[in-house]
């Protein structure tokens, strides 16, 4: 080679040197132990990152890889019980909420019914929940290509995620309307996806679910029900049900947790119904450190007035019927001066203490109750809807339902919910929409409303960077 | 707990090196004087004299005796002697400065004051990085700056001091807040990718990571980032050099697309040991502030809005239902951001050494206060160090630079620069009768509660290089280069309970705070040979070397929240949680070979191939390597026997040309491989672990091909000096993060694309001397780049997720915008053209009108005049474009919002011609999306040129007798201190309303030499 006979002369020359040989060495020792290093660009993996494979070759990784979902859902996107949740924006957008909070704040927008497609909150609701819905598509791909990882986790892995999934897409049909149905993680095909119908939709939700309720154990595999079991999927199948006015199944989900009453039992006490130890609660998100409680409690409670951010609408508190012990426990005064401002109290920690009380709770036995009084309704069984309805009412320390009609029925139904599920991730909303009464409802508050603001408009950057979800939804 | 503690370490780290440069010096003494006979000829006599640039002595210095051979060279006291008869010639030369003759004339001592002689740049030596290249011989394109020009200019980062002063070379500075980021763009924007676009940075042969090292969650006042180049004091640079063409950039290969920076520290000088001490203090003020409402106009707003919507004032409207005091105004941009910087500056110097063996030590303390309201500073301090050695035979030789910075950020949490905009001018006063913040009753944030948030940044620099080259034969060299950098940066931003309004009692279990550690360690060893020989008229020089570079970087981004105490914030311990948000480290290897062939003929005809092949860890495997190369050719036309003869005129002339290839790897480590990493995130007692990014394993290098082609051409002995340079550089194979519709699960996808971008132009300077006697100089630089940016090509573009982003044929910059057709004057509100006629206007089919957003020409007009004693320079910088208006960000006029004066100029009854629509609170949802529309409509992007007085420089040089041989010199300097623009916001550089602008400086000084 002619580089090394360079060197050799460059060698042979240096012996004769008497200035500092050491350096010269050095120097040359440097050029050619250089030249021997051939995979010096190849680096290792770092130490805060691990392969996808890897990941799902080992249970407790793969574990970490499905939490990560729910403590993203807990903290960002449509559950989470900050800012962006459901609860606050759908909140303001129907007539929950009176936004006080800041001039600029997308909310405001939501509370004006001045949404346009290029609104940060709707694309963020938007995106957090598919990026939710790949995490969760990543983990049935790879669970299902793993070798290490035993059937029985691999099931529970598999069904978990699968009602997330579904369990977005719930919430994404029912803001934005036609979306696509998204069951993969590759990017080429889901750059382009297609909008399907809403009756095509629940037909993927329902199919997604009935997959998990089979695969799902009845009993949770970890303490507090925070991760989802047999009993949370059925619980989001039965509300899928109503949705779709498949009332009988509807009726039948819900009668499988309402007849569980060992592990789910009905409980009187108002003020025990939003504690984490709570019997009723089905799936709660549990938060983030010990001592933590709910964001819900961050955002709604406040001290002293005007509120910082919102306060509960005078609408809603004329909607309690005299007596209604709701009114008492879950609502709170506060008045400075001659002025008074009412914000929800269900959950009542606004900060930290010490050990949590309160978690987040996503599904609650008092919805199947109320799933199953409409549903039995629905169907002209009004004895079983009343029995079912007024469970909820004495509670909460009303006297049992003067309703005779099935029309009759079914707007008390809507009427309990209204006072039973306030500030609870957007249900008046989604309810005044399925009993085709939100023009009625809010026509009267909210300055140019039009039918079709029932629907959220689709993100402006997804229309653009995905044509296949063109057309806007009408009135963008 | 805030106590600065770096006069100490400084005072610490002198001693190792003072101590270590007396062992070092005081042996040597000067040797070099050559000694002639002096018994050769009659008469002969010895003549001796002292030789200096007026200053200093100035060794080096070539005295000869006209039509002999005999030649001495002065000593490191600019002494000489020299043995000459009475009727002998003497000639002095100096490179950079005038030759001068003397006759001897019976004098024995001729004591010598030598000119700067501003046309004598040919003969100067240029870095081009691995090799150095006579300007006169240079191939490529190369644009420098010295210390001279830095030294003029009031400014803590180097970035401002090369604005406006190089052609080709765009500098942004993206906010007036101290520490903050600047933009630099050499020729164009190659990248689609908006952070592929920096160039390479070398200091002294080390690359110096242009990545910022700040995390968003923290540096909000600083817009993101802090500049990595703070860490360089530009009173330690000795000169700048921006390699642009191919010719100049192939040999660093794939970093050479954007262009390299080539940053060169002071070295000690031989001569008498000499000590500089500069000190300086001064005073600084933003440049401009918005014309804004005042409370009539803005109260008149606000009441026609509620008329205009048809409702009553709401319980929170505060400012017009009566709350507030209605007669009350406040100018809230002089309230924020109106005050006064104080700026302090020490910079001290001592240098020296004999023929072989020299140092340098340089200091500098800079401290300066913020114009926001409250006791905010940034303070550095540095240390440079330099020592260079040459054996005795002239064969070995030893550099060796060390230099050392440490920073201190404190600033404001988040910048109040747009609150001071948007204040309502009747809101209330800041202060109660008792000095504390004022809430009126909760009726308002008040904006001095931000500043409860504090930003404090860390940052210490060490930097080590050295070189050791022997000299195997006259030809042959062999060297090597060793560096190493270390950075800790550490930062963080606090969100105390007291920002909030106490009425809604947040204690400190509601403070947050966030903080970031980053670490970057590196380390280079560049092992080279080079090689030149004379071959009868040709000299032919070859340069071989490789490369191996590696850099560890670490970052950590916490939040902590809930803490006992607010004084106990900076206190992670004691906070109820701490969250890891980011946790990453990474490992950049790179590895190169490269190499240069250099001939010459006769002075006249040059031919320069570089090349360079390249490694990078950044790539997936089989795709690590690749090989870039260029061809750079000049002829010097002037040296043509007939051009001699019949263009007498034409005292310098060159052609060059020059074609090649370069790459591009700015996009981030480890981002081929398909990882989960952990989110730091609990639940339930596990940590969770994510899919970090849609992972595609194939990508591979940018490549950039650069054409170049230039004329230099000097009259009158260089009097006027004109350099046209004409390039056309493509960047294909584009790596980017393909947008992706969120349905995919993420944004992006990094990938290759087969699109090309194209950036041309034309880049023009011209150096005259217009006056050049004893005592009055005057000299003028002008520099002008006109360019042009293009997307040549996108596959696919009409389908591809970037169709509304970029128009096949137009600049990249470019905002794809509605077209304003004004207000509709029956209903009051702005409306827009309907390209496709369908009625509505929607925002991918009738966003039809493309602005340009790249500045159209920019450039600078340095003169530099001397006087006796005084000096004075100036320049003024120049930039052509076209910007969104002062406006954007201010709101829906008639929302509790301010807005520029311009605004009262709306309509209000039908048939009205008017600039703004009619005003509306936020409840006309027509009104409303007519003004985003208008946000994203041409009538927003206005015209934002500007000329600049960018910096003004006046000294005066105290005569020597006065101070008994201390040098004096009175120093007065400005920067930007006047703007010309008819843009109607707050200043025209600046492009976030929400962005403090620029500052305008000024200091004096004091500089003295003994």
């Amino acid at each position: 080679m002619e580089k090394k006979s360079i060197f050799l002369f460059i060698q042979e020359r240096v012996i004769e040197i008497s200035f500092n040989n050491f350096l010269v060495v050095l120097l040359i020792s440097g050029m050619i132990l250089t030249q021997g290093c051939d995979n010096f660009v190849e680096v290792d993996l770092p130490s805060s990152q691990l392969t996808q494979s890897g990941v799902f070759e080992d249970k407790a990784t793969a574990n970490a890889a499905m939490v990560s979902i729910y403590a993203k859902m807990r903290d960002s996107g449509i559950l989470s019980g900050n800012l962006s949740g459901l609860s606050n924006q759908m909140g303001n957008y129907s007539d929950e909420l009176v936004y006080y909070g800041d001039i600029s704040g997308t909310t405001r927008d939501f509370y004006n019914n001045a949404i346009l497609p290029s609104n940060t909150e709707v694309f963020n609701s938007w995106s957090s929940s598919y990026n939710q819905i790949y995490a969760a598509n990543a983990i049935i791909e790879a669970v299902s290509a793993s070798s290490a990882l035993g059937l029985k986790d691999k099931n529970q892995l598999t069904a978990e995620a699968l009602f997330v999934r579904s369990l977005l897409h719930f919430y994404l049909l029912n803001l934005y309307g036609d979306i696509p149905y998204i069951t993969t993680t590759e990017y080429q095909k889901n750059r382009a996806a297609k909008k399907m119908p809403c009756a095509e939709l629940y037909s993927y939700i329902i199919k997604d679910l009935e997959l998990a309720v089979t695969l799902l154990p009845e009993e949770y595999v970890s303490s507090d029900r925070i991760r989802p079991n047999k009993s949370v999927a059925m619980a989001l199948l039965a509300r899928a049900y109503l949705y779709n006015r498949q009332w009988a199944e509807a009726a039948n989900a819900a009668s499988y947790l309402l007849n569980n009453t060992q592990t789910y039992t009905w409980q009187t006490n108002l003020s025990d119904m939003f504690l984490k130890e709570s019997t009723t609660t089905i799936w709660q998100f549990k938060p983030r450190v010990d001592g933590q409680n709910t964001q819900e409690g961050e955002t709604f409670i406040f001290t002293a007035g005007p509120p910082s951010l919102v306060a509960l609408s005078t609408n809603l508190i004329n909607a309690f019927e005299p007596g209604d012990q709701r009114k008492e426990y879950w609502i709170a005064k506060v008045t400075t001066g001659t002025d008074t401002w009412y914000h929800a109290n269900k959950y009542k920690q606004r900060s930290n203490t010490s050990g949590s009380l309160e978690y987040s709770i996503v599904f609650r036995l008092a919805e199947q109750y109320l799933i199953r009084s409409e549903a039995r309704a629905e169907q002209g069984d009004l004895a079983g809807a009343k029995e079912d309805l007024d469970k909820i009412r004495h509670t909460a320390g009303l006297a049992g339902t003067t309703a005779l009609s099935q029309s009759q029925m079914l707007k008390a139904i809507l009427q309990e919910r209204r006072v039973e599920f306030f500030t609870e991730y957007g249900h008046r909303f989604f309810d005044l929409k399925r009993a085709n009464h939100l023009d009625e409802s809010l026509s009267p508050l909210k300055t140019g409303w039009d039918t079709t603001d029932k629907l959220l408009p689709l993100p402006e950057s997804e229309l653009i960077l995905n044509p296949n979800l063109k057309p806007q939804n009408p009135g963008y | 707990m805030k106590i600065f503690s770096l006069s100490k370490g400084l005072v610490l780290l002198w001693y190792p090196f003072i101590f270590g440069f007396y062992l070092f010096c005081t042996p040597t003494l000067a040797r070099n004087t050559l000694q002639f006979s002096s018994v050769q000829q009659q008469q002969q006599i010895r003549v001796t004299g002292i030789v200096t640039d007026g200053v200093v002595p100035l060794s080096g210095v070539i005295i000869s005796i006209k039509n002999q051979r005999n030649t001495v060279v002065t000593d490191f006291d600019g002494k000489y002697n020299i043995t000459v008869s009475f009727s002998d010639i003497l000639i002095f030369t100096y490179i950079g400065y005038k030759t001068i003759e003397i006759p001897v004339a019976r004098h024995l001592t001729i004591n010598v004051q030598m000119q700067e002689d501003a046309t004598a740049l040919q003969e100067v030596k240029i870095n081009a990085g691995y090799y150095s290249v006579k300007e006169s011989q240079r191939t490529g394109s190369i644009s420098k700056i010295s210390s001279k020009d830095i030294e003029k200019q009031p400014v803590t980062n180097v970035l401002a001091a090369m604005q406006g002063r190089m052609a080709g070379v765009s500098i942004t500075q993206n906010t007036g807040v101290s520490g903050g980021n600047f933009d630099i763009q050499i020729r164009g924007q190659n990248s689609l990718r908006s952070n592929g676009n920096r160039p390479l940075y070398i200091i002294d042969g080390v690359p110096y990571s242009s990545d910022s090292g700040g995390s968003d969650l923290t540096g909000i006042v600083l817009q993101g980032s802090t500049s990595p180049l703070n860490s360089i004091n530009p009173g330690d640079i000795e000169g700048i050099e921006v390699l642009k063409d191919a010719d100049a950039t192939a040999i660093y290969g794939s970093r050479g697309a954007n262009g390299v920076v080539l940053i060169t520290t002071k070295k000690g000088k031989a001569g008498k040991t000499q000590f500089t001490a500069n000190v300086s203090g001064g005073l600084a003020k933003v440049t401009r502030l918005m014309d804004l409402m005042n409370t009539e106009h803005y109260l008149q707003m606000r009441r026609q809005a509620f008329v205009n919507d048809g409702i009553a004032y709401g319980p929170t409207d505060y400012d017009v239902n009566g709350t507030w005091d209605q007669n009350r105004y406040t100018n809230w941009q002089k309230v924020l951001i109106g005050g006064t910087s104080e700026i302090n500056d020490v910079q001290a110097s001592l240098s020296g050494g004999s023929s072989g063996t020299q140092f340098l030590l340089n200091g500098n303390f800079h401290k300066e206060t913020t114009v926001f309201p409250g006791d905010y500073n940034y303070r550095k301090g540095n240390l440079l160090a330099n020592m260079n050695h040459e054996s005795e035979n002239k064969k070995f030789q030893v550099n060796f630079s060390m230099g050392y910075t440490a920073q201190q950020n404190n600033q404001p949490g988040m910048d109040i620069t747009q609150q001071g905009i948007l204040l309502a001018p009747n809101a209330p006063a800041l202060y109660d009768q008792k000095g504390n913040l004022n809430w009126e009753n909760s009726t308002w944030n008040n904006p001095i509660s931000s500043l409860e948030g504090e930003y404090i940044s860390r940052t210490n620099d060490l930097f080590a290089n050295g070189l050791l080259s022997y000299k195997i034969t006259p030809g042959l060299i062999t060297k090597t280069s060793f560096g190493f950098t270390d950075t800790r940066f550490n930062d963080s931003r606090t969100q105390p309970s007291t920002i909030y309004d106490p009425a809604y009692e947040v204690g400190s279990e509601f403070s947050s705070i966030y903080v970031n550690n980053t670490t970057r360690k590196s380390w280079i060893i560049e092992p080279q040979l080079s090689w030149s020989k004379k071959i009868g008229k040709g000299k032919a020089e070859i340069l071989i070397g490789s490369t191996f570079q590696q850099q560890n970087a670490t970052q950590l981004v916490q939040e902590a929240n809930g803490f006992s105490s607010n004084s106990l914030i900076y206190n992670l311990s004691s906070a109820f949680n701490v969250f890891d948000l980011v946790h990453s480290e990474s490992v950049y290897r790179y590895q190169a070979f490269f190499g240069r062939v250099n001939f010459s003929w006769n002075e006249r005809y040059i031919l320069n191939f570089t090349g360079r092949r390249d490694g990078s860890s950044r790539f997936g495997p089989g795709r690590q390597f690749a090989t870039f190369g260029a061809i750079g050719t000049a002829w010097l036309f002037s040296n043509e026997k007939f051009i001699k003869e019949n263009f007498d005129f034409l005292s310098f002339g060159k052609f060059r040309a020059s074609y090649g290839t370069t790459g591009n790897d700015q996009i981030g480590d480890y981002q081929f491989l398909n990882t989960y990493e952990a989110t730091g995130n609990n639940y339930g007692g596990v940590i969770g672990l994510e899919p970090i990014r849609l992972f595609n394993p194939n990508f591979g290098w940018e490549i950039n091909k650069k054409l170049e082609l230039a004329i230099e051409t000097g009259f009158f002995k260089d009097r006027i000096f004109i350099t046209v340079g004409w390039y056309s550089n493509r960047s294909s194979n584009q790596l980017v993060g393909i947008p992706l519709p969120a349905t995919t699960g993420f944004n992006s996808i990094q990938a290759n694309l087969e699109a090309t971008v194209e950036n041309r132009g034309i880049e023009l300077t011209l150096r005259t001397v217009n006056f050049q006697r004893q005592s009055f100089n005057w000299t003028s630089n002008f520099n002008l780049t006109i360019a042009r940016n293009k997307l040549l090509s996108f596959p696919d573009l009409e389908g591809s997720t970037y169709q509304n982003q970029f128009v096949i044929g137009e600049p990249l910059n470019i905002k794809k915008v509605y077209h304003y057709t004004g207000i509709n004057a029956q209903t009051g509100v702005y409306q827009f053209e309907d390209y496709n006629a369908d009625g509505l206007i929607t925002a991918v089919e009738d966003k039809q009108v493309i602005r340009d957003l790249n500045p159209k020409y920019f450039g600078g007009l340095q003169n530099t005049i001397t006087y006796k004693k005084w000096q004075l320079d100036f320049l003024f910088q120049f930039v052509k474009q076209l910007n969104y208006s002062g406006s954007y960000g201010t709101g829906l006029p008639g929302t509790m919002t301010n807005q520029p004066v311009t605004v009262t100029d709306h309509w209000q009854n039908p048939g009205d011609i008017a600039s703004h629509q009619k005003y509306s609170t936020g409840v006309n949802s027509q009104a409303v999306d007519a003004f985003y529309k208008y946000y994203a409509s041409d009538a927003m992007i206005t015209d934002a040129s500007y000329v600049r007085l960018k910096n003004l420089s006046l000294s005066y040089t105290i005569s020597e007798q006065v101070l008994k041989g201390v040098k004096c010199r009175l120093v007065f300097q400005g920067q930007n201190l006047f703007t010309f623009t008819s843009f109607k916001g707050a200043d025209p550089e600046s492009r976030f309303t929400t962005a403090l602008p620029p500052l305008k400086v000024f200091t004096t000084g004091l500089q003295f030499t003994f």
